[in-house]
């Protein structure tokens, strides 16, 4: 009952599939499992750190500033993209080389941007839930549910990109047609 | 020969939503009415054409991933007078495009596509290519916001017209990416058959 | 390769066969417009199956006739007084958006009658949830009056079904014609499972979920009646036949298909109980595609490394 509760909770507040946010990294990623793994993974710890990096900008920034949010976001994700790759780099440089491409693509799209503001809306509805443990959680969610999303589409993936498949619906628009009936359904179950 | 193709690339061979299926999530969600459209399109060209236009006296030997991160700050800046302006032209569109008005301060044109294709070219070509791949955007926009508009809603820019059958589902995120995936696949035919025609001729 | 398709032709007729009686059924109830309904369902579908090979140039054959099939399991979801133009619109949905699109019947991702029902659900709520009594005749052209909710939304909604077992058997009860035909939906179950139209796998599962689910967290105060009414409401039944047991989408081993079936029927019962939300079954139907298409990509990789090792 708490798994079923759990993936429904993921699907209907799906970024991807109610936003649209992150759509065309899925595509990019989407080429091999490895690739959607490593980029869901990456993308998954974007969301999470940068959703607490908000929480504390939210909090020490005051009203008048309120245009600066995006640059305080947009700094805030470059920092943890050069973490990020300065921590690889020392790691090894064959496993940079191997994963700085996830890094590249995770770092700066609607998946990860969209998650800290959505975050941010959210807790503007809800007070409840403006703590830094709502602020991960949903981060955490928000990672979680590009993962689900990157299963949906894998699965498919073959299909979708078969001969079969009329070579002007080949590929990206099939995918585009696919998410949208996956997601009807979910907005049908909200 | 060769100029005029890479210049017209980003209007029809290489358009930014339908070939390179890049910022598709504010066509998506807020491609639903002409008036989000016209704010949109407002936003994406001038954070877009500006940014770009500022990234490029950003010295090319830095590495990547700083190159990014620069480009990024430099879109975040721009939003910030584009914002203040969009809330004097637009003040009633701005809270329903929410989000996305922000996010497109990072979308891929400026992020990938800089690095990929504008700063290889000289400046004047680069300029007329990038107008042109804005243009294409806009074109997208522009499309996909009056069929959905008037398909789900039964108005052209918030006026109603005589439709006697409405399908609001168009109007839902799931209808943008439906409508968007069938868009780019008649694209694509049409552009398969303007091929063949080439070819015959 | 002959063989084969023959026996899609075959199962085909059968499917036509038993849609067809469930129609005879729902003439005797709401008149003349139930078969106009199913008509113009079966036209638009057929021009749409024709319209759209054409583009893709292929040709059409006598397998291509599953969109009629595709296209009455759709008018029996629907009110008998639903607007013609919302099921045309639907019914061109399922044939070019859900189908050809993808590949048509070779490469079939989405169950084509499942997914229009949820595009006309949420484009048109009210039309498609909204059904006159049994006896009832509209004309062809006659607006409906005095439309009420389905039987599955009061059950749902109050766990009370006021009818008896009699009415529910032969499908006297407010609701999509189809789904409330429990008699011939029953026997049209036994008859495609003997005739192996239907993937058995995916109908024990279905029906064995909901069961055993409805035993285990009942709605109504007796066991016995929660498991009776919820295999009757909701296009349980209906769903588990036309739908979830489609061969062209469900798990090609009855094993996988099974616990494919079973996974839908848990999940519905627990969104139901949360949501209330009738028909929730079909909705979930889609939305376990991807789990469908897993398991048999699942299947190719065991039959593949089988062969292999052989």
């Amino acid at each position: 009952m708490f798994i079923i509760d759990g993936i429904i909770l993921l699907l209907t507040s799906n970024l991807i599939l109610t936003q649209a946010l992150g759509t065309s990294t899925l595509f990019i990623a989407a080429e091999s499992r490895k690739k959607l793994l490593g980029t869901a993974l990456t993308i998954t710890f974007f969301t999470t750190a940068g959703s607490a990096a908000a929480y504390f900008i939210n909090n020490l920034m005051t009203e008048k500033f309120k245009n600066l949010t995006l640059l305080f976001y947009t700094l805030t994700i470059g920092l943890l993209y050069m973490i990020i790759l300065i921590l690889l780099y020392f790691t090894g440089k064959e496993k940079f080389r191997d994963i700085r491409k996830y890094v590249h693509i995770s770092a700066f799209n609607c998946a990860v941007m969209g998650t800290l503001f959505t975050v941010t809306e959210t807790a503007k509805f809800y007070p409840e839930r403006n703590n830094i443990n709502d602020f991960m959680l949903s981060g955490l969610q928000a990672g979680a549910g590009f993962l689900i999303t990157a299963f949906i589409l894998t699965a498919a993936y073959k299909r979708l990109t078969s001969s079969d498949v009329p070579a002007s619906f080949r590929g990206f628009p099939a995918m585009l047609v696919y998410l949208g009936i996956i997601s009807m359904a979910v907005y049908a179950l909200k | 020969m060769n100029r005029k193709n890479s210049v017209f690339d980003g209007l029809l061979n290489d358009n930014t939503v339908l070939s390179s299926f890049m910022v598709i999530s504010p066509i998506i969600i807020c491609g639903d009415t002409l008036r989000n459209a016209v704010a949109l399109i407002y936003a994406f060209s001038a954070i877009t054409f500006l940014s770009v236009m500022f990234g490029s006296f950003v010295p090319q030997k830095l590495p990547y991933a700083l190159k990014i991160i620069i480009y990024a700050v430099i879109s975040s800046l721009v939003y910030i007078p584009v914002r203040l302006a969009a809330e004097q032209f637009f003040p009633d569109i701005i809270p329903r495009i929410g989000i996305y008005f922000m996010l497109l301060a990072v979308n891929s044109l400026i992020t990938v596509q800089t690095e990929a294709k504008f700063y290889r070219m000289k400046r004047g070509r680069m300029i007329l290519s990038l107008i042109f791949y804005i243009v294409g955007f806009d074109t997208v926009m522009l499309i996909t916001a009056s069929v959905r508009e008037l398909l789900a809603y039964g108005t052209v820019y918030d006026r109603i017209v005589d439709a006697d059958i409405l399908i609001s589902g168009l109007g839902k995120p799931f209808g943008g990416f439906i409508f968007l995936g069938l868009f780019c696949g008649v694209y694509r035919k049409i552009r398969f058959m303007a091929n063949h025609l080439k070819g015959a001729n | 390769m002959q063989k084969i398709k023959k026996s899609e032709r075959f199962v085909w007729i059968d499917i036509m066969l038993t849609l067809l009686a469930i129609e005879v059924m729902q003439y005797f109830y709401y008149g003349i417009r139930v078969v106009v309904l199913s008509g113009v369902c079966a036209f638009v579908s057929f021009v749409a199956e024709i319209v759209s090979l054409n583009l893709v140039n292929r040709d059409f054959t006598a397998d291509d006739l599953t969109c009629i099939s595709d296209a009455l399991i759709i008018s029996l979801m629907l009110p008998a007084v639903i607007d013609f133009r919302i099921v045309a619109i639907a019914c061109v949905f399922a044939v070019i958006v859900v189908k050809n699109i993808f590949g048509g019947r070779d490469n079939m991702i989405f169950s084509p009658s499942a997914a229009a029902y949820i595009f006309m659900l949420v484009s048109w709520k009210n039309q498609v949830l909204m059904f006159t009594e049994p006896h009832v005749r509209t004309g062809i052209s006659e607006k409906a009056e005095n439309l009420v909710s389905s039987a599955s939304h009061v059950f749902n909604t109050s766990g009370r079904m006021n009818y008896s077992d009699f009415e529910i058997l032969m499908g006297n009860m407010r609701g999509a014609g189809g789904a409330v035909s429990i008699l011939l939906l029953i026997v049209s179950a036994v008859i495609l499972i003997l005739r192996r139209d239907i993937s058995f796998g995916a109908f024990l599962g279905t029906i064995f979920g909901t069961a055993f689910l409805a035993y285990c967290i009942p709605v109504c105060r007796s066991k016995y009646d929660s498991v009776k009414y919820m295999l009757v409401s909701n296009m349980i039944l209906f769903a588990a036949v036309y739908i979830i047991s489609d061969k062209r989408i469900a798990p090609r081993k009855n094993y996988y298909a099974f616990f494919y079936g079973f996974f839908i029927a848990m999940f519905s019962y627990i969104l139901l109980l949360k949501t209330e939300k009738e028909n929730i079954i079909i909705i979930v139907s889609v939305f376990f595609t991807p789990v469908s298409l897993a398991f048999r990509n699942f299947e190719k990789n065991i039959e593949f490394s089988e062969t292999e090792g052989v």
